[in-house]
């Protein structure tokens, strides 16, 4: 971890089964998005494969099927594995999510790795 | 033929919940049995994926089961039906329709059209220099409390594995005309019901990607795109391109995410052309997508105060 880790939130603030997006320089537009899914942390880059730059959301931190089993970019219909960023259906199979490291502390604060 | 155009597209869609609210807060308005309508009765129709009733998923992830054209007249039901049957199986639905499916694998349906007349304002700009017709005096340009409801299902977007196979199933089965070409994706198509620049638009994609790439409806001019865009925003949906103007058929354009899994666009004001039109043929690129290209932006006013 660098010195100076940029804190995302708090682990609460993620509950398990849903997805939420974090919209870091305050443009309107999240860089990335966590995933929290049967008690493991999974973040990406909000830029779907198919079209890179194109935000995956419906709607502000809406990253998931109903099921909340897959993510899904929802410009294409591109779905992901969560676990490992693998497109699995639609327009860019075979290609992945760029992962986004992160790390928690003992008071439950989520960090960016980077 | 007299295609006019898509009278309605049918999904079957994984979040029915999350797809209501989407198409309500888009201004259709929901009149029964998962139907979404325009001012013309053009329609948006939702069922849950696992509805046995609906024609077969394409996979890769498309939630739509079945585009249906409106036609103006039953000696146009009857030449698609005759056409198409010469090499594929069509049936004859209990509502008097008609339903078969492209070179592409996409269900299609004819119906004698449903769209309805109706009146609504036009956006009334006053150009100086113009004789055109001016707005009412003392008749304001904007409100911005208005209600917006979306005029009619303009087009729709496919991306198909063979571009050239399918241009030619709607061209000399269909009797669509290629009103302009993006070399490099595809071409605009116009069926011969409509003066519209465009109903039907294909990009040439990898098979695995063939599905439904956007869909769209008019809206009564710019300042109604510009406003329904900005509220969809303000209740938390997702822009993906716009608002901007496109140059291949002139129509203002914002395109948001959706719970479709596709794209759902606001269009207006189209070019309108006829047989005199000659197709334009221009290499894709960013700039020939569109004249000019705009990102939304919070309520602002500059001067003291921090813009608060």
């Amino acid at each position: 971890m660098s010195r100076n880790p940029q804190r995302l939130c708090a682990i609460d603030e993620l509950p398990e089964g849903e997805s939420k997006g974090f919209d870091l320089d305050g443009d309107g537009q999240d860089e990335l998005f966590v995933v929290h899914r049967e008690g493991v942390l999974y973040a990406y880059r909000n830029s779907c494969p198919h079209q890179p730059g194109a935000p995956m959301a419906w709607r502000r931190h809406a990253y998931l099927n109903k099921e909340s089993s897959l993510i899904v970019c929802f410009a294409h219909g591109a779905q992901f594995d969560i676990e490992s960023g693998l497109c699995i259906d639609g327009p860019c199979q075979g290609a992945s999510l760029t992962a986004v490291p992160l790390s928690q502390d003992r008071d439950g604060n989520v960090y960016l790795t980077e | 033929m007299k295609i006019i155009g898509p009278d309605a597209l049918l999904f079957g869609v994984d979040d029915l919940e999350a797809c209501t609210q989407y198409l309500t807060d888009y201004g259709l308005t929901p009149v029964g049995d998962g139907r979404f309508e325009a001012m013309d009765g053009t329609a948006i129709v939702i069922a849950a994926k696992d509805d046995t009733s609906l024609p077969a998923d394409m996979g890769n992830g498309c939630q739509l089961r079945k585009t249906l054209y409106g036609v103006a007249d039953e000696a146009t039901l009857n030449a698609i039906a005759e056409e198409l049957g010469k090499d594929r199986e069509v049936s004859r639905l209990v509502d008097g329709s008609i339903e078969s499916v492209d070179d592409m694998g996409f269900t299609l349906g004819f119906q004698l059209t449903i769209r309805r007349d109706y009146e609504a304002p036009a956006e009334v700009v006053h150009s100086p220099g113009s004789n055109a017709p001016k707005r009412e005096l003392n008749e304001l340009g904007v409100d911005p409390s208005v209600k917006i409801t979306p005029r009619s299902l303009s087009h729709l977007v496919y991306f198909v594995p063979d571009g050239d196979k399918a241009e030619a199933f709607y061209r000399d089965r269909l009797g669509f005309r290629v009103t302009d070409r993006l070399v490099g994706a595809g071409p605009f198509m116009q069926p011969g019901g409509t003066q519209d620049h465009h109903t039907l638009f294909m990009i040439q994609a990898p098979e695995f990607m063939r599905g439904l790439e956007h869909f769209t409806f008019h809206f009564g001019g710019p300042t109604e795109v510009m406003l329904a865009g900005s509220r969809m925003v303000e209740k938390g949906y997702q822009s993906f391109w716009g608002p901007g103007r496109h140059q291949m058929g002139s129509n203002w354009f914002w395109y948001f995410n959706s719970p479709f899994g596709a794209r759902m666009e606001m269009d207006a004001d189209m070019d309108l052309h006829d047989e005199q039109w000659v197709a334009r043929e221009i290499p894709i690129s960013a700039e020939i997508s569109q004249a000019f290209l705009f990102q939304y932006r919070e309520k602002w006013i500059p001067g003291p105060g921090g813009g608060k």
